[in-house]
C-alpha cells in the first residue's frame, strides 16, 4: 500500500536567477524558489496499478523521486506499507523497486552484472540472486543478451535490463517512470505484460506515462498532476467519466483545463 | 561500500582510457624523459660544442699573437671582411656573413708598449641557448691577458718568481662535499616530483569524473541512491576506487622511475644517472610512495567532490582544469632555486611532498620533517574526504 499526503517540494533558485515573464505568471515560482510539487496526495492499494499523468514539467518525476527516497519532501508524508520514508528511509528503500526515466545502466557491465550489482546492494545472497536473475531473464526474455555489455545493447534490451534490475530484490512497491518510452511494440508488450504480472502478484505499481492506451489497458487508478498539484485522483472509471465519450485523451485535457481555472482562481 | 568499490573497479579495468592513464602512461613516461630528452640534450650540447664560428678581427695586425691563437682554434674559422665600423659589423652578423667580430683598437700595440689599458669589443648574437663561443673566446682572452700581464711586469722589472702571485694573488680550489647523488637530486629531484604528483592526479581524474558526473549523465546515480545502503558507503566506495587508481598509477610511476632510471643509466651511457639511481635505496622509493598516498587521497576526494557537483562529464572536466593549475603552482614553487624543506614549507600542501621527494632523491631527507609532512597531508586528506561525504548528501549537489 502506498499512501501519499500533501506532498511538497521546492528548489531554491540561484541568487543571480532572473525570472522570465512566463515564469512570473507561473504560480510555482516565488521570489527565491521553484515549487516543483505543491500539494500531491493519492494512494495505491495492493495489486493496483496507478497511472501518473501530467504534462512535461508538471512535477511527476519530482513526486516519484520523493516516493523513492531520492529526494526529501519539504512537507507531507509518504507511507510505503506503513513505513514512513522520511523517518525510515533505508527500510523504505528495501521495499521499493524503482525504474528512473533514464535507463541508467553501467555500460561496461553485462546485463547479468548490472542486475546482480543491485541485487547485492539489496543484500541478496549469491544463490538466491542467481536464481532470481534466471527467473527474470525468462520472464523478460533476456537469456540471449545476458552476457552482453550494456554499451552494446539495443534500447529495448537496455530497458528490459533496467526493469529486471529494479525488481531483482522482489520489491513490495514498484515505481516506474515512463517505462515504455522509445521502445518498439514487442518490447512495450513485454513490459506491459510484466506490469500485469506484478499486479497479479499483489504488488502496488505506480507508473508515469504519456501513453493513454497503456493507462486504459493497465490502470486501476489515475492521478493527474499539473503545476505541482494533484489535479485529479480517482479510479479509471471516474477518470473516463470526465469526458462525454469516455475518451481518456479528452478526460485528461478536461482535467488540465479545470486545473488551470482552479489555479487562476486560487492565485486571485 | 565494498560492493560499490569492486563494481567500480571492474568497470574501470574494462575501460581503455583508464588503462592508458593509469598503467601505460606511467610506464612509458620515464623512458621518454630519461632517454629521449637526455639524448636530445646531449646531442644538442655536443653539436653546439663542435660548431664552427666564422669570425673577423678588425685591426688584427695590432695583436698578431692573439689573431694566431684564434686562427688555430678548432671552433673558429676566419672569413674576410672589409667592414670596420660597429654598425657595419652588426649588420654583417645579422646578414649571416659571419658569426662574431673582434674589434681591436687601432692603437693597441702602442698602448701595450706603454703599459696602458685597452678596450676591445666582441660583437655577436648572444641569444644562443649554448654560449660556447663566448666561453672559448674568454678562455683565449684570459690566456692572452696573462701573457700580456707577464710581459708588462717583466718590462717593469718585477721579480720573475713573484709573477704568478702578482697576477693571481689568490687561487681558489673548489672541493665539492656533495655526493654526485646530492647534485643530481638537487637538479632533478623537484623535476621527478613534478612528474610523479601530476601523474597521481591524472590517474585519478578520469575515474573520478566517471564515478560522479558520469554516473549522473548515465542516469545511474538516482538508482544507486535509492538502494538500501547509506550514502556514506556509496561515497567511500567510490573514493576508495579513485584512490586505488591514483595509487596504482603512482606505484607504477615510482617503479617505472626506479627501473627505467637504472636501465637507461646503464644502457644509455648516462653513468651519473646510473650512479644516482643505485644510491637510492628501496626504502626511499617506499617513502616516496608513502608520501604520494595521502596526497593521492586528497586528490581523490577533491576530484570526486567536483565530479559529483558537475552535471555532465564535460562540465566536470571544465571544473577540474583549474584544479590542475592550483596543483602545479606549489610544484613550480618547489622547483625554484633556494626553496628548501623547512618546518614551514613542510606545512604547504603539495609543495611539501615535492620538496620531500627531492630530499629523498638527494639522500638528505630529515625524517622529522617527513613525519610532519605525512601528518599534515593525512589531516588534509581526512578533511577532504569529510567534505566529499558531506557534499554527497546534499540534494542541491546531486540533483542540480
Amino acid at each position: 500500500m502506498i499512501e501519499i499526503q500533501e506532498l511538497a517540494k521546492a528548489f531554491a533558485l540561484g541568487k543571480s536567477s532572473k525570472l522570465s515573464d512566463t515564469e512570473k505568471q507561473d504560480v510555482r515560482y516565488s521570489k527565491d524558489a521553484f515549487h516543483s510539487v505543491r500539494n500531491v496526495s493519492f494512494s495505491c492499494g495492493p495489486g493496483e496499478v496507478l497511472g501518473l499523468l501530467g504534462p512535461n514539467g508538471a512535477g511527476k518525476t519530482t513526486t516519484l523521486r520523493m516516493l523513492s527516497t531520492a529526494l526529501k519532501p519539504d512537507a507531507g508524508s509518504v507511507l510505503l506499507n506503513g513505513v514512513d520514508v522520511l523517518k525510515q528511509p533505508v527500510k523504505a528503500r528495501q521495499q521499493i523497486g524503482f525504474l528512473s526515466a533514464d535507463t541508467g545502466l553501467y555500460g561496461k557491465l553485462t546485463a547479468f552484472e548490472n542486475i546482480a550489482y543491485f541485487g547485492r546492494l539489496h543484500g541478496m545472497k549469491e544463490e538466491a540472486l542467481k536464481q532470481r536473475i534466471d527467473e527474470l531473464f525468462t520472464l523478460l526474455n533476456m537469456h540471449d543478451f545476458a552476457n552482453r555489455r550494456a554499451d552494446n545493447m539495443s534500447t529495448g534490451m537496455k530497458q528490459k535490463t533496467a526493469i529486471a534490475r529494479a525488481v531483482v530484490h522482489g520489491p513490495k512497491v514498484v515505481i516506474l517512470d515512463e517505462p515504455t518510452t522509445g521502445l518498439d511494440i514487442m518490447t512495450v508488450q513485454t513490459v506491459l505484460d510484466f506490469i500485469k504480472g506484478l499486479k497479479a502478484a499483489g504488488t502496488p505499481v505506480i507508473f508515469s506515462t504519456h501513453h493513454l492506451d497503456e493507462v486504459a489497458s493497465l490502470c486501476d487508478r489515475v492521478v493527474v498532476i499539473d503545476k505541482g498539484v494533484s489535479a485529479f485522483s480517482g479510479d479509471i472509471g471516474q477518470f473516463r467519466a470526465l469526458s462525454d465519450n469516455g475518451d481518456l485523451r479528452d478526460a485528461f485535457l478536461s482535467v488540465l483545463q479545470g486545473s488551470v481555472i482552479t489555479q487562476q482562481q486560487g492565485a486571485a | 561500500m565494498w560492493q560499490v568499490y569492486f563494481k567500480e573497479l571492474t568497470e574501470l579495468m574494462r575501460d581503455k582510457k583508464t588503462l592508458i592513464f593509469v598503467i601505460l602512461l606511467p610506464i612509458f613516461i620515464f623512458p621518454v624523459i630519461f632517454g629521449v630528452m637526455g639524448l636530445v640534450l646531449s646531442s644538442t650540447t655536443s653539436k653546439a660544442m663542435q660548431e664552427e664560428h666564422r669570425y673577423v678581427i678588425v685591426n688584427a695586425d695590432q695583436a698578431p699573437d692573439f689573431a694566431e691563437k684564434v686562427f688555430y682554434h678548432k671552433n673558429f674559422k676566419q672569413v674576410n671582411s672589409d667592414k670596420t665600423s660597429e654598425a657595419d659589423l652588426i649588420e654583417a652578423i645579422r646578414n649571416d656573413e659571419f658569426d662574431v667580430a673582434v674589434v681591436i683598437p687601432a692603437d693597441f700595440a702602442t698602448k701595450r708598449q706603454q703599459v696602458e689599458q685597452s678596450k676591445w669589443q666582441i660583437i655577436y648574437n648572444q641569444s644562443s641557448q649554448f654560449d660556447f663561443m663566448y666561453r672559448y673566446f674568454n678562455e683565449m682572452m684570459s690566456d692572452y691577458n696573462e701573457t700580456l700581464q707577464r710581459a708588462a711586469l717583466t718590462q717593469l722589472n718585477v721579480d720573475q718568481t713573484k709573477l704568478s702571485a702578482i697576477i693571481k694573488p689568490v687561487d681558489v680550489q673548489k672541493v665539492d662535499t656533495a655526493a654526485k647523488r646530492e647534485n643530481i637530486g638537487e637538479k632533478f629531484g623537484a623535476l621527478i616530483a613534478y612528474i610523479l604528483i601530476p601523474l597521481c592526479l591524472l590517474g585519478a581524474s578520469y575515474p573520478a569524473i566517471d564515478m560522479g558526473a558520469g554516473e549522473k549523465e548515465r542516469g545511474t546515480l538516482e538508482t544507486l541512491l535509492i538502494c538500501p545502503i547509506s550514502r556514506v558507503s556509496i561515497v567511500l566506495g567510490k573514493f576508495l576506487t579513485v584512490l586505488t587508481t591514483g595509487l596504482v598509477g603512482a606505484l607504477i610511476t615510482v617503479a617505472s622511475f626506479g627501473i627505467w632510471g637504472a636501465v637507461i643509466g646503464s644502457l644509455g651511457g648516462m653513468a651519473v644517472v646510473q650512479e644516482a639511481m643505485s644510491a637510492i635505496a628501496i626504502t626511499e622509493l617506499i617513502l616516496i610512495f608513502s608520501l604520494l598516498l595521502p596526497i593521492s587521497a586528497v586528490f581523490a576526494a577533491l576530484l570526486l567532490a567536483i565530479s559529483i557537483y558537475a552535471r555532465t562529464f564535460k562540465e566536470a572536466q571544465n571544473y577540474i582544469s583549474p584544479l590542475s593549475i592550483f596543483i602545479f603552482l606549489p610544484l613550480v614553487a618547489a622547483m625554484m632555486p633556494g626553496v628548501e624543506l623547512t618546518a614551514i614549507t613542510a606545512l604547504v600542501p603539495i609543495m611539501n611532498v615535492a620538496l620531500a621527494i627531492k630530499e629523498l632523491i638527494k639522500g638528505t631527507a630529515d625524517y622529522g620533517l617527513l613525519a610532519l609532512i605525512f601528518a599534515s597531508t593525512i589531516a588534509l586528506a581526512t578533511a577532504a574526504i569529510a567534505f566529499c561525504v558531506h557534499w554527497f548528501q546534499q540534494e542541491k549537489v546531486l540533483f542540480r
